[in-house]
């Protein structure tokens, strides 16, 4: 009797124990869900060109999402200036990364037909609300958002070395040919004027194009990025006698022209802005003050400073070309759609802000978010430009625009290595427009 | 082993067939056999056979392969700018490596034979081997930089260059005005001629501070001499420009240069060198005009380097790389190809009156021939598929002077342009230049079967 | 005279060199010896090129050349080593090296020792001929399997994985690995297997009982040739790997970035080539054997 007794109660307790569990669980369940996120988890793996100090700040802002989605883990992979092979190669090979930051609206536009991105429509309230039409027409393929410009930049800047400046006695140029004069104040003090980094053929193509928008306008300029006109045409010439003018001043380059050629963009900053200076001026992006932070001991206002890219048609002072780098998702989950989300976010633009090179297109991101007043100055003057144009080279197929030792990275180092070869560059670069344009083969 | 493949040389004999005991079935033994080699058919077969086969077919079709396009994939190799300085360049490279590594080689053996310390030396020379190819060429890459303040090579050469042809004092000094005239690098002289009672005003620009001589002053314009012609020679610059061809205060004379006075016939008569402020002084000079020059060694040029990486120079730099690391090898394996000869040999030459130049010649060379060609035909196949050196001595723009096949099959198939069927052809036709080696070895092999 | 004329050879006389001909006879090979060390001195400036230069920070390093060390010994420092170890993605790339090297240089041995015994000491129809195969193999260029494997690996899943790199490694690796064992299993003495068979023992007992052991000076010298070549590849892991990266890729990347950084490139280099020099120094002696193993009859 005690035993069946004893039974029947262990079984009733652990019944009873068994509904009170059942019971909890349904609640949970059920219960009013408050307003918890869902936790995103998993790997995303992310793929840019930045090296260097610029890795480190990108991978910074990286770590702050992971703090906001601990079981999110990013890996960053660095593809320096192969990123589009590198992709290409990936996409061929039908493994690419989750995430990328493209340069080139160009190539995303190659990509968009391969069919290897996904479309972000998810954040077009939040794109269109605080992006100016310009960058939303820049992320979107055929009417549909392909891309979120995380991050933008000032191309059109100079950035000089404030002592020798000085020393030269030589104040910094609003016209083409005040610069041209002050360059060779400049050689008369017995300093270099130019450091160029023609190793890396981009640097190139944003002189050719600072002097392509003041000398021929918006219009031609519009037009020449879709290739509705051709590189032969005078306009483009006339260009190209312009950058001419800088190349055949050899001996006041850094490294003369075969010097020249054979540095890499870092390499053009740190020889300017170094213990030892071997040149002046450096003709490139506002970017470039990343550089000079990290790798040399100068400071802002007494050592470096920048000045805009002075005027060629008179009123061309302030017109700006602009790059920028889209993030753009190759797969469609949680972790990248949260990650998507977290670079449209003002925070982001301030994590990546503060630590200098950087300047965001997005609206809601305030001055006061910037580094340096150097940096605010030049992020300022690319979000109120009237006149911005995309950087050219990144527009176009990247066999063209966007490849080192091919296309328009190619032929002007060839510029650069012969200045008085214009006319034979321009049909090169026609061929080369061409051949791309129509789809390769 | 295919990037060190040495080619073949079999031993004498085959392998002997195992007696069997008795009772052994055929089908058993074949079943041992296919245990053993299985792994190795497998991997072969799927990571070697297939692919190389597959590769074949592959350069038959378009980039996408959807294609049938029979030869146009080979068509554009040699059709192609880019693919024919690759051939052009492999072809230098066969005609002329191989043959510098085996006599490098063949000498560094013969050095070392009897001298008692060659194992320290032939581990120095063979180090390299060691290493890769890849760290080769950076190496080369830091050693052919142009600046010769960091260029090694460019260093020894500007050393060497600087006791022969010293830099200037003012090498990059440029006339601040169009009334010098002249070369840069050599003497620059005064437009206009100058009578005596006159002042010779020599104004020079593009003078860093640090080339400005020690002891310079404020420069000043001289008064002139009746009976001579008296000038100053100074920097003529200061913060803005300031006046050309005025000397201004705070513009620096240049002491310590050489000045030259010429006739009217172009003589060279005299020469004066210039005070702390620039001035200087021709004394006691006949009527006349005369025209005065600043000294050419005052601007000759530091030695600005030679430019290896450039486009001209750098398939020879890199060759010169490649010759570095290999020496090591030819040099190992030919000694011991010396040593293996029978000393009777060398003194029966030599008991026969030869001398050790023709022993050398008609025993040893003729003795070593097998080794010599092993050691270069290595060097051939080595060769044609040369890579890692390529992609880390040649900066960006240089690649396409510096193309190899091996290279441009990969640039081709895996860096941007995805055309497989390219690719497919460039590692066809390397497949084609190595397939008489192939022959070679498997023809060795059954003769002495 | 008798005796000279039977073609008996007469011991020739011992002479004591007097210290004169002593000193002569070095005097004449002087200029030999002097010629091998100016030779060895300039070989070995590259290298020491490098180390020193990774002796020194970026701003010396824009300023001059690696021979102001001997001038200025003060500028030398371990920084760019300190900020190498602390640099993840270098750290990583020689981890990797290693996985890859060390997988690459056991599996091979494994397999072709299998195979080579095999060829050496078993009999079966087409034996020859499969062996003809395998030295045609020896010659096959790499380029001829990236592209078929390329494809194979992305749909396999391989692709960017150590295990892939490590399969191609050994797949390459297994011709010449089979015709150096081969060649060595057969200087075996026949009698050693036969009284082993005829004693009972299977093909698979004598094989790691007898063969192997007798083969360890050629295994040796196949494993440090295996393994130089696998740490120095570039090729391979360029083609298969892209996250995962053996120190040649993270070096290559490095050269051809945005910054040059000679600052991080040659502590890196360095280090990469400390491993197979180290390899080199301890095993010369294999190692040499290996390569004339194959190239000398």
């Amino acid at each position: 009797m005690t035993g069946t007794r004893t039974y029947a109660l262990a079984a009733a307790a652990i019944a009873a124990i068994a509904a009170v569990l059942v019971a909890a669980s349904v609640a949970s369940g059920t219960a009013p869900k408050r307003h918890v996120t869902p936790k995103v988890s998993g790997t995303i793996s992310i793929i840019s060109e930045a090296t260097g100090p610029e890795q480190e700040h990108f991978k910074n802002v990286l770590a702050d999402f992971e703090k906001l989605n601990p079981d999110v883990e990013v890996k960053y992979t660095s593809a320096g200036r192969n990123l589009t092979t590198i992709l290409s190669t990936a996409v061929a090979g039908g493994n690419p990364p989750d995430m990328a930051l493209l340069p080139q609206p160009g190539f995303m536009r190659e990509l968009v037909k391969k069919k290897a991105l996904k479309p972000i429509e998810f954040l077009r309230p939040t794109i269109k609300k605080n992006w100016s039409a310009g960058w939303v027409a820049l992320g979107s393929v055929g009417g549909k958002l392909y891309g979120l410009y995380l991050k933008g930049a000032n191309k059109s800047t100079i950035w000089y070395n404030v002592k020798l400046f000085k020393k030269a006695g030589v104040k910094t140029p609003k016209t083409f040919n005040a610069l041209l004069k002050a360059a060779k104040t400049l050689k008369a003090s017995g300093t270099k004027a130019y450091s160029i980094g023609g190793g890396d053929g981009w640097t190139l193509t944003d002189l050719f194009e600072n002097i392509y928008l003041r000398q021929a306008g918006g219009s031609n300029y519009d037009k020449l990025s879709a290739h509705k006109i051709k590189w032969t045409s005078p306009t483009v010439k006339a260009a190209l006698q312009q950058m001419a003018k800088i190349f055949s001043d050899d001996s006041n380059i850094a490294g003369g022209t075969s010097g020249a050629l054979s540095t890499v963009f870092a390499d053009s900053v740190t020889q300017a802005f170094g213990n030892n200076p071997k040149a002046a001026m450096v003709l490139e992006a506002d970017f470039v003050e990343g550089v000079i932070t990290g790798s040399t001991n100068a400071k802002p206002k007494t050592d470096f400073n920048y000045f805009p890219w002075p005027a060629i048609k008179p009123g061309t002072l302030n017109n700006v070309v602009a790059g920028g780098d889209a993030v753009v998702m190759f797969r469609d989950k949680p972790a990248t759609r949260a990650l998507m989300k977290y670079f449209a976010t003002p925070r982001a633009a301030n994590v990546y802000a503060k630590q200098g090179g950087f300047s965001s297109p997005n609206k809601l991101v305030k001055g006061s978010a910037y580094h340096d007043p150097i940096a605010r100055r030049a992020a300022l003057a690319l979000s109120h430009a009237k006149v911005v144009r995309f950087d050219m080279s990144d527009l176009q197929p990247a066999a063209f625009g966007g490849t080192p030792g091919q296309g328009m990275w190619k032929l002007l180092q060839d510029l650069l290595k012969n200045p008085k070869n214009v006319n034979q560059i321009a049909s090169q670069l026609e061929s080369a427009a061409a051949k791309a344009y129509s789809g390769g083969k | 082993m295919s990037g060190a493949s040495v080619s073949a040389e079999p031993p004498l004999r085959e392998a002997p067939p195992p007696d069997v005991p008795a009772g052994e079935s055929r089908w058993r033994r074949w079943l041992i056999a296919a245990a053993f080699l299985a792994p190795a058919v497998i991997l072969l077969g799927i990571w070697v056979v297939y692919p190389a086969i597959r590769t074949i077919i592959r350069s038959f079709f378009n980039a996408a392969g959807d294609h049938f396009v029979w030869f146009a994939n080979f068509e554009e190799l040699f059709t192609t700018d880019l693919l024919l300085t690759a051939i052009k360049n492999n072809a230098l490279w066969v005609a002329i490596v191989p043959l510098f590594v085996t006599s490098i080689g063949l000498i560094f053996a013969v050095l070392t034979e009897r001298v008692r310390w060659s194992v320290a030396f032939k581990t120095v020379v063979f180090m390299p081997m060691a290493i890769s190819l890849l760290a080769a060429g950076v190496i080369w890459r830091l050693m052919y930089i142009q600046d010769p303040n960091q260029g090694t090579v460019n260093a020894a050469i500007a050393a060497v260059k600087g006791v022969v042809e010293p830099e200037g004092a003012l090498p990059t000094a440029e006339p601040s005005s169009p009334q010098l005239v002249g070369n840069p690098g050599s003497t620059l002289t005064l437009k206009t001629p100058l009578d005596p009672g006159q002042v010779a005003v020599l104004g020079l620009s593009a003078i860093p501070d640090a080339d400005v001589p020690e002891g310079a002053k404020q420069a000043v314009k001289p008064p002139a001499k009746p009976d001579g012609i008296t000038g100053v020679v100074w920097r003529d610059f200061k913060p803005g420009g300031g006046k050309i061809g005025k000397v201004e205060k705070g513009e620096l004379g240049l002491p310590g240069v050489t000045l030259e006075l010429k006739d009217s016939s172009g003589k060279q008569i005299a020469t004066a060198t210039s005070a702390a402020d620039g001035t200087f002084a021709f004394e006691r000079l006949a009527q006349g005009s005369y025209t005065v020059a600043i000294s050419g060694d005052t601007f000759a040029q530091p030695f600005a380097g030679v430019d290896w990486l450039g486009d001209q120079l750098i398939t020879p730099a890199i060759m010169i790389a490649y010759i570095w690391v290999w020496a090591g090898f030819a040099m190992v394996v030919i000694a011991a190809g010396l040593a293996a000869i029978p000393r009777d040999v060398l003194e029966a030459a030599r008991t026969d009156g030869a001398s050790e130049w023709q022993t050398f010649i008609r025993v040893t060379v003729p003795l070593l021939a097998p080794i010599l060609s092993v050691v270069f035909i290595t060097l051939v196949i080595n060769v044609l598929k040369v890579f890692d050196i390529v992609l880390s001595v040649a900066p960006s723009s240089s690649q396409d002077d510096a193309n190899v096949i091996a290279l441009a099959m990969w640039r081709v198939s895996f860096s941007g342009q995805n055309d497989f069927g390219v690719g497919s052809a460039i590692a066809t036709f390397l497949f084609l230049l190595v397939l008489p080696v192939l022959a070679l070895n498997i023809r060795r092999f059954r003769r002495e079967v | 005279m008798a005796v000279a004329e039977a073609g008996v050879r007469v011991a020739p006389q011992v002479v004591e060199e007097s210290v004169a001909r002593k000193i002569l006879r070095v005097l004449a090979k002087a200029p030999v010896h002097l010629l091998l060390v100016f030779i060895g001195v300039l070989w070995l400036i590259p290298t020491i090129g490098l180390f020193l230069t990774s002796l020194m920070s970026p701003a010396d390093i824009s300023a001059g050349g690696w021979w102001q060390i001997f001038s200025k010994p003060s500028i030398a420092t371990l920084e760019s080593y300190r900020a190498l170890w602390e640099n993840e993605s270098l750290r990583t790339a020689l981890l990797t090296t290693l996985e890859i090297t060390v997988g690459a240089t056991v599996l091979p041995i494994v397999i072709a020792a299998l195979a080579a015994y095999a060829f050496a000491w078993l009999d079966f129809p087409g034996r020859d001929w499969l062996f003809i195969i395998v030295i045609g193999l020896l010659v096959v260029p790499l380029q001829m399997a990236l592209i078929p494997i390329f494809s194979f690996y992305n749909a396999v899943g391989l692709f960017d994985t150590v295990l892939g790199l490590i399969l191609f490694h050994t797949a390459f690796g297994l011709p010449f690995a089979i015709f150096l064992l081969r060649n060595f299993f057969i200087g075996i003495p026949k009698d050693l297997l036969e009284s082993a068979r005829i004693d009972g023992a299977s093909e698979f007992r004598i094989f790691t009982r007898l063969i192997l052991p007798l083969g360890l000076p050629a295994i040796a010298s196949l494993a440090i040739f295996q393994f130089l070549w696998t740490w120095n590849d570039l090729l391979v892991a360029l083609t298969f790997g892209r996250d995962v990266r053996p120190i040649t890729v993270a070096i290559l990347s490095q050269l051809s970035e945005f910054g040059s950084s000679i600052e991080i490139i040659a502590p890196a280099s360095f280090i990469s080539l400390i491993l197979p020099l180290a390899v080199f120094f301890a095993f010369q002696r294999y190692f040499v054997q290996g390569l004339l193993a194959g190239s000398v009859k």
